[in-house]
């Protein structure tokens, strides 16, 4: 089963230069298989580096990370990611942008037909299968991200802020829609966000980093049943949680 | 009334409006008593020579001769454009290698490698494509090579980390990406394949349209060097329509479409 473990990794920008900057240090995890995680943290704190290492977009200076005991180098349709900007292709129509992992693969026409299919329903975007991304709102270009991602069907997701840029509503609509996305195949989630209240109502597990350099402060388990509700966000338990987090990065 | 006003402010109205004004201005000079019409030829004679040189079929051979070399020579020139800025522009090596040449090469006319061509090719049909070539080729590759270089990093990110390779990556989201630059590099280099094509005709040819000009010239027919001189206009605004319409049906997808 996919696991990711970190190990021991530590991150120096321009290292041996004078302006190096360490941004992580001595990070140690696991991401057990199935579970969704999410890392908050401020600003600086490093958690984006670390989720693009994890998608191999770039090598740690120190330590290594490994995915079912295989060291992650470089890019892998195992390991998806959905960044904070808009990442879909504008030149392709939503169709076309849900197939592209499989058309990369030289899925035939049946194939794309399929993935299209199944991934435009759930991600809820049936009746704009033609149009093009720019007629989308960017709640909808969001949607279009997330069932790229799913029908190229990786194991792990790496999420980077994905809601960041939405207002609130959008943003509470998609986090449920996640959810159920992530309930029907169970992957590995890996989810940055500096919205606590997001993490919360998605995780198992926060990992709470401090900045400069970033480092593992606190890892909360949440132990709020599922399938989490909107109602959820307002008891008493979501706000302690929401309480003690937030005083670990205020301190 | 608001349709009207709609039309009034229109592209189609207003811009057949700048050509009827000019044109009402040329007649209106023409028909002054103090005009030379040797120099400023009345529309009637400029139309007159149009229909001397269309029955006499020279203005035809000039026109097709003159088209064969723009095309050749745009097509070439656009053609190595892409091929070699598609390179400089994704691989750093060839980009390190090549960059000095083409930032040398650049702010060179093409016209001024005219006496060269001569000296080495002579003035034959050759030596005219070839300047029309090298003239598409550096200005469409220096926007060829822009538009790789500008393809945004979050689709190289998302296309790699859904396993993409580095070619296919090249092939389904550089090349697209890069398409309204390498559109319009092709639009520029039209444009300055007719003013090579021009030039290249008035220092050395037996037919064509830069012959038709010069010919023009040397026997004092203003009138036929006017309407020559709206012939190549005309052609070249009609190939830069045909281009349009196949950039709005390329580019459907773009914000910025017009």
């Amino acid at each position: 089963m996919p696991e990711i473990i970190v190990d021991n990794l530590t991150h120096t920008f321009g290292k041996g230069g004078k302006d190096a900057l360490t941004v992580l240090e001595g990070i140690d995890l696991t991401f057990e298989s199935g579970s969704f995680n999410c890392i908050v943290g401020t600003s600086g704190c490093g958690k984006s580096t670390l989720l693009k290492m994890m998608a191999g977009l770039f090598d740690p200076t120190d330590g290594e990370m490994r995915l079912d005991g295989e060291v992650i180098q470089g890019t892998d349709r195992r390991r998806g990611m959905v960044f904070q900007q808009d990442a879909v292709f504008p030149w392709m129509t939503v169709r076309r942008n849900i197939s592209y992992g499989p058309r990369l693969r030289g899925a035939g026409k049946a194939e794309q037909a399929e993935a299209e299919a199944k991934w435009i329903e759930a991600v809820g975007l049936t009746g704009f299968e033609d149009r093009w991304p720019r007629e989308l709102s960017g709640g909808m270009r969001k949607r279009v991200d997330i069932g790229r991602v799913y029908a190229n069907d990786p194991d792990i997701l790496l999420m980077d802020e994905p809601f960041g840029a939405l207002d609130a509503q959008t943003k509470e609509r998609l986090q449920a829609d996640l959810l159920k996305a992530w309930n029907a195949s169970k992957k590995t989630v890996v989810f940055v966000t500096h919205d606590l209240e997001e993490a919360i109502f998605l995780a198992d597990k926060i990992i709470v980093m401090s900045a400069r350099p970033g480092r593992i402060h606190h890892i909360e388990e949440v132990a709020l049943p599922r399938p989490r509700t909107e109602e959820m966000r307002l008891t008493d338990e979501f706000l302690q949680i929401k309480r003690r987090l937030w005083a670990m990065l205020e301190h | 009334m608001n349709n009207l006003s709609k039309f009034l402010s229109g592209r189609l109205f207003l811009g057949v409006l700048s050509v009827a004004l000019v044109f009402a201005a040329y007649i209106w000079l023409t028909n002054r008593p103090d005009n030379n019409p040797a120099l400023l030829p009345p529309i009637s004679d400029i139309i007159g020579s149009f229909r001397t040189n269309l029955t006499s079929g020279s203005l035809m051979t000039a026109l097709g001769a003159s088209l064969f070399r723009i095309s050749t020579g745009f097509l070439i020139g656009t053609s190595l454009a892409l091929i070699v800025g598609c390179l400089i522009g994704w691989y750093k090596t060839i980009e390190y290698l090549c960059d000095p040449l083409i930032e040398a090469f650049r702010p060179i006319p093409p016209l001024a490698y005219i006496p060269i061509i001569i000296i080495w090719f002579g003035i034959g049909e050759f030596s005219r494509v070839l300047i029309i070539t090298i003239a598409c080729f550096m200005v469409c590759v220096v926007n060829v090579i822009a538009g790789m270089k500008n393809v945004p990093q979050v689709y190289v990110d998302a296309a790699s980390t859904m396993g993409a390779s580095r070619f296919q990556i090249f092939r389904t989201v550089a090349i697209p990406a890069a398409t309204p630059f390498i559109i319009t590099g092709y639009r520029i280099a039209l444009a300055a394949a007719w003013t090579t094509l021009v030039a290249s005709e008035l220092l050395a040819a037996q037919n064509g349209l830069g012959y038709l000009l010069q010919e023009g010239r040397r026997y004092f027919l203003t009138d036929q060097v006017m309407m020559i001189i709206v012939i190549i206009g005309a052609c070249a605004f009609i190939m830069d329509r045909i281009f349009r319409m196949i950039q709005a049906r390329l580019m459907q997808w773009s914000e910025a479409r017009e």
